[in-house]
């Protein structure tokens, strides 16, 4: 038991640090979000870096770094509030490409890997809401024998930017069979089209259209919904990471406020109702950064103890956005709910990240199912 | 970073279960599990026990006749007492009084006063709050004149947690009213056996007796009871209250007692009602993210660095949990949480109830447990210290 950080990990952190503070200052990210929230440049930046292979096996190209590596990097990409598709790209669309036998999958993974194509998971339907098993996408055989996808997806990050998709999609069975579903690679082409849009936190986003858009199996009916679990719990242990660097800088910056901020003669950091408050915001700030470290550690265990954990940390991280992120713009008064300043935005990303990935309550809901007679972390 | 206990904690832990099933009275381990009342000998037995295989100060380094443990030991230690439903020790003469006299005390004061404490054969009592003194307890009020080769001491100490069994207190007093309150505060160690010492019981919410005032009229202490020096004693009550409050977060009770809560809410019929259910989830939530900040601190703490900022927090979450807890199984019992029936704190009482003697304590324990974020500095205190270490000023 040990919560210490190794030295690479901590010269990682200080590189992605650097980048993120002489890189991707506040006047940069809002000329980003100017432009569709996704910047070229500063994805080739990220790929200088070398992170887009970060925790793709060093045999498949990458540098096969582990899951607190990748807590590291996010949290650093969460307190620069980077809006490009780190986590969905490296952290989960690439480890699902790793090791497939779909004929394409190891081109779409190497180039994923040095940072020349944006990948991503399209994941959301209509009426799923946050059931994974929920997927009504059709997957069929055409004359010859080839895959082809119709349906749409809706909010899939940096959906106008990526190259190629993985996308679950219904071969057999009713729209919540988890058995019939199987995930595809689906490359830019005849019958995919996106629509591309901002979300409230400035990234970019689109809806995914396929009308029998030609797709590569990449993980077959019966294993695939455990692959999409697994890809869906990556994507929540690094979004908590992304959360708790985000918070750790909005608390900061609300600190810094709370103490130069003058009302009725004094600094506003004075008065006990905000101090109280301020109290209240760090202990929401360190459980979360506790349950993101538990959702890292966990994320290597046996599924069942991995769906509980990850679960168990979203629904504390959902708790803790919300209240950190509603208190920051609080503590500020005014200033907090305008455009120019950087408090609201951190709070707009916070917002984002409770409904990414399943919300506080749907993962309330998986906790309460998968509750065991026993209690604790080594439950 | 490894969530994971190396093999050695691992052993460690085997050896701790496997004493404290073959230790812990069976007859103990019920009532605790059950939130029954622990009589004076319930809880002595178990800290003589304790005494006898020389952990009854499992957190004193080896110097002073402990195990010599580090911080992961202590908390595998205590985890596994907690979960078999060992009771939780009298913290008072261990974990609290016992520090100081090895930090503060003379060689004279240790040979004197630590075999007993830690045997268990010395009950001692904390006498810190005043009528006047909770939260700021630098005004103390008591007074102790020097004279001579003695103290006399006179005034009211209050909240005295199970005084009535104390054979010695541990008392803040005044010895100068000069500079500031903190500055003319002296530590006395006094026999509750003096003349002059009366304890008078204080009954608290759920019928129950466990605090107490105690009266000081006149009581002659010998010098050699003082700790340190005359007018240090802020100091050394410093000292003491940052041993109580990591103490304080008492996640393994938490963890003892959300199973309990389930067992409770399976048998009433409410563990498949969503609404309900969700509250013993997120209380879940709540006590595994209070575990990992636990652990945070431990592994700072074995690592021999600066304590983590967020030791302070421990005893805030912690006592919400606790009531928490407390709460969620009043409510699983419903209305037959409501009876309030002194003897149904009893072992083996088998009264005609229609709820039985399983929810009958049920509420007691609630409102008992509002004790806890007013207790060791209220939570509104800590509030302000976390507020002062986050804003620096």
């Amino acid at each position: 038991m040990d919560f210490d950080f190794n030295d690479d990990q901590e010269s990682l952190r200080d590189a992605v640090r650097r980048w993120v503070d002489k890189g991707y200052d506040f006047e940069r990210r809002r000329a980003i979000v100017r432009e569709g929230g996704f910047s070229q440049k500063a994805w080739g930046e990220i790929a200088e870096l070398g992170l887009p292979g970060l925790v793709v096996p060093a045999d498949a190209g990458g540098m096969g770094f582990g899951p607190i590596e990748a807590m590291v990097v996010m949290e650093e990409l969460g307190r620069g509030l980077v809006l490009e598709p780190y986590a969905h790209t490296a952290l989960v669309a690439a480890p699902l490409l790793a090791g497939r036998s779909a004929p394409a999958a190891s081109a779409w993974l190497g180039k994923a890997c040095a940072g020349e194509a944006i990948v991503v998971l399209a994941l959301q339907e209509r009426r799923a809401r946050y059931r994974l098993e929920h997927v009504s996408t059709r997957a069929e055989r055409d004359g010859s024998g080839q895959w082809v996808l119709t349906g749409t997806k809706g909010v899939v990050p940096a959906g106008a930017h990526a190259q190629a998709f993985i996308v679950p999609a219904r071969v057999s069975g009713t729209d919540d069979d988890p058995a019939g579903i199987a995930l595809f690679l689906v490359e830019r082409g005849q019958g995919v089209e996106t629509t591309a849009y901002a979300l409230q936190d400035g990234s970019s986003a689109a809806d995914l259209r396929l009308q029998r858009a030609g797709a590569q199996e990449l993980v077959a009916a019966g294993e695939a919904f455990e692959a999409l679990n697994l890809a869906v719990d990556r994507g929540i242990a690094a979004l908590c990471a992304e959360a708790v660097g985000a918070m750790d800088r909005l608390f900061a910056i609300t600190v810094d406020y709370l103490n130069t901020r003058k009302q009725f003669g004094v600094a506003i950091g004075t008065f006990q109702a905000l101090r109280h408050r301020v109290a209240d915001m760090k202990m929401q700030l360190e459980l979360a950064r506790s349950m993101s470290y538990f959702a890292a550690l966990r994320l290597n265990d046996a599924p069942q103890v991995r769906r509980l954990a990850l679960s168990q940390a979203k629904v504390q991280l959902g708790q803790s956005m919300r209240y950190v992120g509603q208190q920051a713009i609080q503590l500020h008064g005014g200033i907090g709910v305008t455009e120019e300043y950087s408090a609201g935005h951190y709070f707009k990303r916070l917002t984002c990240i409770e409904m990414s990935f399943g919300d506080t309550m749907h993962h309330l809901g998986e906790v309460a199912s998968r509750m065991q007679d026993t209690a604790g972390v080594f439950a | 970073m490894d969530l994971n206990f190396t093999p050695e904690e691992l052993s460690f832990r085997e050896e701790i279960r496997a004493w404290v099933r073959d230790n812990l009275p069976k007859d103990i381990s019920h009532k605790v599990h059950n939130a029954l009342r622990l009589n004076k000998d319930d809880l002595q037995r178990w800290a003589r026990i304790l005494g006898k295989k020389g952990w009854h100060g499992w957190a004193w380094p080896k110097q002073f006749g402990g195990p010599g443990w580090n911080a992961v030991q202590r908390h595998l230690f205590e985890e596994e007492c907690a979960l078999a439903g060992a009771p939780r020790v009298v913290p008072f003469g261990p974990v609290m009084v016992a520090p100081v006299i090895m930090a503060f005390g003379t060689p004279e004061q240790h040979k004197r006063f630590l075999p007993g404490i830690m045997s268990g054969d010395v009950w001692w009592s904390q006498g810190y709050s005043e009528p006047g003194s909770g939260s700021d307890l630098a005004s103390v009020k008591t007074r102790a004149e020097r004279r001579g080769d003695k103290f006399i001491v006179n005034g009211q100490k209050t909240w005295t947690t199970l005084g009535q069994y104390g054979d010695w207190i541990f008392c803040l007093v005044r010895t100068s009213t000069e500079g500031k309150p903190q500055t003319g505060i002296s530590f006395l160690l006094i026999d509750m056996k003096s003349p002059g010492i009366t304890v008078r019981p204080i009954i608290t919410l759920d019928g129950e007796h466990e605090v107490n005032e105690v009266f000081f009229d006149n009581v002659e202490v010998p010098a050699d009871q003082l700790i340190g020096e005359e007018n240090k004693g802020w100091t050394y009550a410093k000292y003491l209250l940052a041993h109580e409050r990591t103490n304080i977060a008492d996640v393994n009770r938490a963890k003892r007692e959300l199973e309990r809560l389930k067992r409770l809410a399976k048998a009433e019929g409410v563990y498949d009602d969503a609404r309900f259910r969700d509250q013993i989830a997120l209380l879940e939530v709540d006590i595994v993210a209070l575990e990992m900040m636990v652990l945070r601190v431990l592994s700072a703490e074995r690592g021999g660095k600066q304590a983590l900022d967020v030791a302070a927090l421990l005893k805030i979450r912690g006592s919400e949990i606790q009531q928490r807890y407390s709460e969620l199984m009043m409510l699983a019992g419903g209305p037959y949480s409501l009876p309030f029936i002194h003897e149904a704190m009893e072992a083996g009482w088998q009264g005609d109830m229609a709820g039985g003697a399983t929810l009958a304590p049920l509420a007691s324990t609630y409102f008992n447990m509002r004790k806890t974020t007013i207790y060791g500095g209220s939570n509104e205190v800590q509030r302000n210290i976390v507020s002062q270490m986050t804003l620096g000023v």
